[in-house]
């Protein structure tokens, strides 16, 4: 892909992986299995796109966080916030209302 | 455990500025490595890990996700950083051309300090007395940033701002003013071949005679020679090109010509007959009129640099 249009792609997803985290998070996970989860589901994310992100959802206080060190090795588990599914609902009524517009558009425009 | 991985979190850890999170930042990416590589892999050993770390990206990548919002100089502010760098220099180069012509120094702790110097000793210092505004002003506004208020900052305008659009057409006057630099240098040039001289006490070339001493002279027609054919070439150059790196060149060039001709004593300058009560004032002219110049000259260079610097960062 062109990269300057891998770019635009990178920002426009930025806020829908924010929503998709937010909704993965209504079940407890880690971050590698979320990764998982997400790339099932055939959408691709970078390792290191999606940990910041967490970070900040968690410094937000969307997201809250716990390291599990009951196994050998520890691994840090997240969970959504009331806080978190409040912004998801946010979220989401902006993301629908702009498919809303969107369709509006390409309905009056065949050519868009 | 993996020294790769460990050499690999470190520099991670280099780069990464929140200081307060890093621990956590790092302790985070180990886990993530090492679920990976067991996942992916079957296994933690050392090869395992560092294909894991080959796919999780350069350290200095990874470490940038985690810096949004942690801007050095927030976008905002920059184009501050070269306006407040070029305030800040012309208060030092007012400070430094009073400090050669009263032969005195100036200090006002812990801001300004600009102690007595000569010319060249001021040429000098003035590079260095620039590099040290921008690295103050660069050090507030690092500041300002790092306290995430929403300073408002005084935005002094220039007499002759540097975003000022130029007007078309500026090719016919670059041609026709190189056309009159070159004339001018040539007719100073022929003038200085015939006579050693370009400056003269008469207006009858036949009978020509030199205003100043032969040493005198020689000096001030040839630094005046060279100062026109620098713009000459400028103006020749600029025709082909609108890089501003030109008049950096020209101007570095033009105050080093200058600085030469500062530099020398101005004993002994008249060929004809002055009184001994105004040759102390005739010199002290001399010497401001060049100083001004230099000036003019060092505030252009300043201005050049700015938008050099501007565009490169708007790039």
């Amino acid at each position: 892909m062109d990269p300057e249009i891998r770019n635009f792609e990178t920002e426009m997803n930025r806020g829908f992986l924010q929503i998709l985290v937010l909704a993965i998070l209504e079940k407890d996970g880690y971050g590698y299995a979320m990764g998982r989860t997400i790339r099932d589901l055939g959408y691709e994310v970078e390792e290191n796109t999606l940990y910041p992100m967490l970070r900040r959802l968690e410094k937000g206080g969307w997201v809250r966080s716990k390291w599990d060190v009951a196994k050998d090795r520890p691994r840090k588990f997240y969970s959504i916030t009331e806080a978190g599914r409040a912004l998801r609902t946010e979220l989401l009524g902006a993301w629908r209302k702009q498919g809303r517009i969107l369709s509006r558009v390409m309905k009056e425009d065949p050519h868009v | 455990m993996s020294d790769k991985l460990e050499a690999y979190l470190e520099e991670i850890g280099h780069y990464l500025v929140v200081r307060e999170e890093r621990a956590e930042i790092l302790s985070e990416i180990r886990s993530h490595i090492f679920e990976k590589a067991e996942r992916e892999y079957g296994e933690t050993t050392p090869d395992a890990l560092e294909k894991t770390i080959a796919g999780y990206g350069s350290a200095r990548r990874v470490a940038e996700r985690y810096l949004d919002g942690h801007d050095i100089i927030a976008p905002a502010y920059k184009r501050y950083l070269f306006r407040y760098t070029a305030l800040l220099f012309a208060v030092h180069l007012v400070a430094t051309a009073a400090a050669v012509v009263f032969k005195t120094s100036f200090h006002v702790f812990p801001l300004l300090f600009v102690p007595r110097m000569g010319v060249i000793e001021a040429l000098m210092y003035l590079p260095t007395a620039l590099l040290c505004d921008f690295g103050i002003t660069a050090l507030i506004l690092f500041l300002i940033t790092r306290s995430r208020k929403n300073a408002r900052l005084p935005w002094p305008k220039f007499a002759v701002d540097i975003d000022e659009v130029r007007p078309p057409g500026r090719l016919l006057w670059n041609g026709l003013g190189f056309v009159a630099m070159l004339a001018l240098t040539g007719a100073a040039f022929y003038l200085y071949v015939r006579h050693h001289t370009i400056f003269f006490a008469n207006l009858n070339f036949k009978t020509a005679r030199p205003l100043f001493t032969p040493q005198a002279g020689r000096w001030f027609s040839l630094t005046l020679i060279a100062l026109w054919a620098v713009e000459a070439l400028r103006l020749g150059v600029r025709m082909f090109t609108g890089s501003r790196w030109v008049d950096v060149a020209k101007n570095g060039i033009s105050l080093v010509i200058l600085g030469l001709l500062l530099g020398r004593p101005l004993d002994d300058l008249f060929a004809v007959s002055v009184p001994g009560r105004i040759l102390p004032y005739i010199r002290l002219s001399i010497t401001v009129t060049l100083l001004i110049i230099a000036v003019a000259l060092a505030v252009d260079l300043i201005k050049s640099l700015v938008i050099v610097a501007r565009r490169r960062l708007e790039k």
